[in-house]
């Protein structure tokens, strides 16, 4: 009776630590932070303030169309270079496509601030591309620090192996087999896409696109270091108020609004997530 | 009239090339005299000439970069239009290493990052077995949790964090950062061992227990070794993900807490490329030496689908 008592606890008991940890310090902050958003800062009242300003001044305004556009951008670039490139490493087979397979998984090895440095080195007005150009005596001055093209192009940086990976991963669980077996029966290359591989890799590739979506909302790194002054992507607004400002109020409202553009896309996250937790069933 | 100047100046400091440049300028031409692009596209095929251009772009693109920098942490002189140094050496390594504050952050972050894998571990190991070896209520309610964590903004989780740590006097502690790490470990450090926790046969822990071990030396003698590649693999992704993590120490520790990351915000804007170089490639050998260390386990599918947590 007491061993079967203990049993039905012991995965309770091994579980809390963890589960306190997050409810301490994830769960728990989050709820503060959306009630403190709807709080007045004199009053502790009700208030609508907070949402209103980041919704309605001209300057917030841009600031969350300029993230949307540096993210929606980032996003499509990455799905179609990070596709083609799994599509690649997997139906190669060639020893050059099994090195680009390792040289893939690295970068997700170098720490970020590395590699947007490392590319600043190369794209700034003084960088290598135009130290390169004056040897052939071009000037070839980019432009692209300090806006947006220069952190989409570090998003991509960071974004394509990352996004490679996960669609390989569903890529190499289609058997080798079936394929041939399509190819028996007379199906062009491109009917084998369109009715095989596609179905069965899009959902990944939905879940790479969630990824890049979630990471890229909230980036802070990057813009900080290649961003303009204004507009400013809204992970640097966030800083600025929390940090400088110090406005507690409107630095909850702005990350609850983060959260919600997120949770659009993390619905889908979770919910693919939660689905297909095969092995869980298998225990 | 300006520019005109600027031609001249910059002429100048083309002739003014050491021997080095002139050497390796003429190594490249030779090359590329070597490396007929026609012959090459014939010699080897559409398909493979096709290859090896893709290749070429995936190198530049992503380790160009990297090894330009690697390059310049090497420089003693890097001036504007070469793109070579004009004279290799050490002299901004002993220029960082001589940086007390730099040298202290590097402390600072090894020791964060041991104290957070070992808190990391302590915590998440009980409920990576629980999850392997129970069925109970309310797992999915716990894994929900978890997931809840990743997937929400990662800055404003921190700055939502921020706001409780004042009340709890956490800003700007060493338990405030090691709780900001440990937060971005918990996923893999549950989702990993428990994959590893799970492939361990049941029927050996019976064996053990039958065989008169106690709970927790079975746990200890048997089950532990045998997961211990997944359990590595997932404190190697803590200590790095510790030793990288730049943005949420910034809010939480600065400036009391100046790790190697926090620093790298500084010596990007204020150093020369130089020093900047020498710094980064001090925060990059960590990740390089554990990725040696941990090579054979590090295989793209497999990494894939840890990604999406499967």
């Amino acid at each position: 009776m007491s061993s079967q008592k203990l049993k039905k606890w012991t995965p309770y008991l091994l579980t809390a630590p963890s589960l306190l940890v997050v409810v301490l310090f994830v769960i728990y902050p989050i709820l503060n932070s959306v009630f403190r958003s709807f709080q007045n800062k004199e009053t502790g009242g009700f208030t609508l303030e907070h949402y209103q300003y980041f919704l309605t001044d001209p300057l917030q305004q841009s600031n969350i169309l300029y993230t949307l556009k540096i993210v929606l951008w980032t996003v499509l670039i990455t799905l179609v270079f990070s596709y083609l490139l799994a599509l690649y490493l997997r139906f190669s087979g060639s020893r050059l496509s099994k090195w680009m397979g390792m040289l893939t998984l690295l970068p997700r090895f170098i720490p970020g601030l590395v590699a947007v440095y490392a590319v600043i080195l190369v794209i700034r007005d003084s960088g290598v591309i135009n130290r390169l150009g004056m040897l052939v005596g071009q000037e070839w001055q980019l432009g692209w620090m300090f806006n947006e093209k220069g952190i989409i192009l570090m998003n991509i940086w960071f974004n394509i192996p990352f996004s490679t990976l996960i669609i390989f991963a569903s890529l190499s669980g289609i058997q080798q087999s079936i394929i041939e077996s399509a190819k028996d029966v007379g199906a062009s290359k491109w009917q084998i896409f369109r009715s095989m591989i596609l179905p069965l890799s899009y959902k990944d590739a939905l879940v790479a696109v969630t990824f890049t979506f979630m990471g890229n909302v909230g980036s802070f790194t990057t813009p900080f270091l290649m961003g303009g002054n204004s507009p400013k992507m809204l992970g640097i607004a966030l800083y600025d108020q929390f940090n400088s400002y110090m406005d507690y109020e409107r630095a909850a409202a702005l990350s609850v609004l983060m959260f919600l553009i997120c949770s659009l896309s993390a619905v889908v996250y979770i919910y693919s997530n939660l689905k297909e937790k095969e092995w869980e069933k298998r225990a | 009239m300006i520019e005109s100047k600027n031609n001249a100046a910059n002429q100048r400091a083309l002739e003014k090339r050491t021997p080095v440049w002139t050497a390796m300028g003429e190594v490249v031409t030779s090359f590329f005299k070597g490396l007929n692009v026609r012959r090459f596209y014939h010699g080897v095929g559409k398909k493979k000439f096709f290859e090896f251009l893709l290749f070429a772009v995936f190198l530049l693109f992503f380790y160009g970069p990297l090894m330009n920098t690697f390059m310049l942490a090497f420089a003693n002189i890097y001036q504007f239009p070469d793109v070579v140094p004009r004279e290799f050496g050490f002299q901004w390594w002993d220029f960082v290493l001589s940086q007390n504050t730099l040298v202290e952050s590097i402390a600072t972050s090894f020791l964060l990052a041991a104290g957070t894998t070992v808190v990391s571990l302590i915590v998440c190991l009980p409920a990576a077995y629980a999850l392997a070896r129970f069925d109970f209520k309310g797992k999915k309610l716990f894994m929900f949790s978890f997931l809840l964590s990743n997937a929400f903004p990662k800055i404003g989780l921190y700055t939502a964090m921020g706001i409780i740590f004042y009340r709890f006097n956490l800003m700007g502690t060493i338990p405030g950062v090691v709780i900001v790490h440990l937060i971005n470990s918990l996923l893999f450090m549950i989702w990993l061992p428990a994959g590893a926790f799970r492939n361990v046969h049941s029927q050996q822990e019976e064996a053990a227990r039958d065989a008169g071990a106690s709970p927790f030396q079975t746990f200890v003698k048997i089950t532990l070794p045998l997961a211990a590649p997944g359990i590595a693999v997932a404190s190697m992704y803590t200590f790095l993900g510790s030793l990288e993590e730049a943005q949420g120490t910034l809010l939480v520790g600065f400036p009391e807490i100046n790790t190697m990351a926090t620093s790298m915000y500084g010596v990007i804007l204020d150093y020369p490329a130089t020093a900047g170089a020498v710094f980064a490639l001090i925060l990059i050998i960590p990740s390089l030496v554990v990725v040696l260390l941990f090579r054979k386990y590090l295989v793209p599918s497999s990494i894939g689908k840890s990604l999406t947590g499967k």
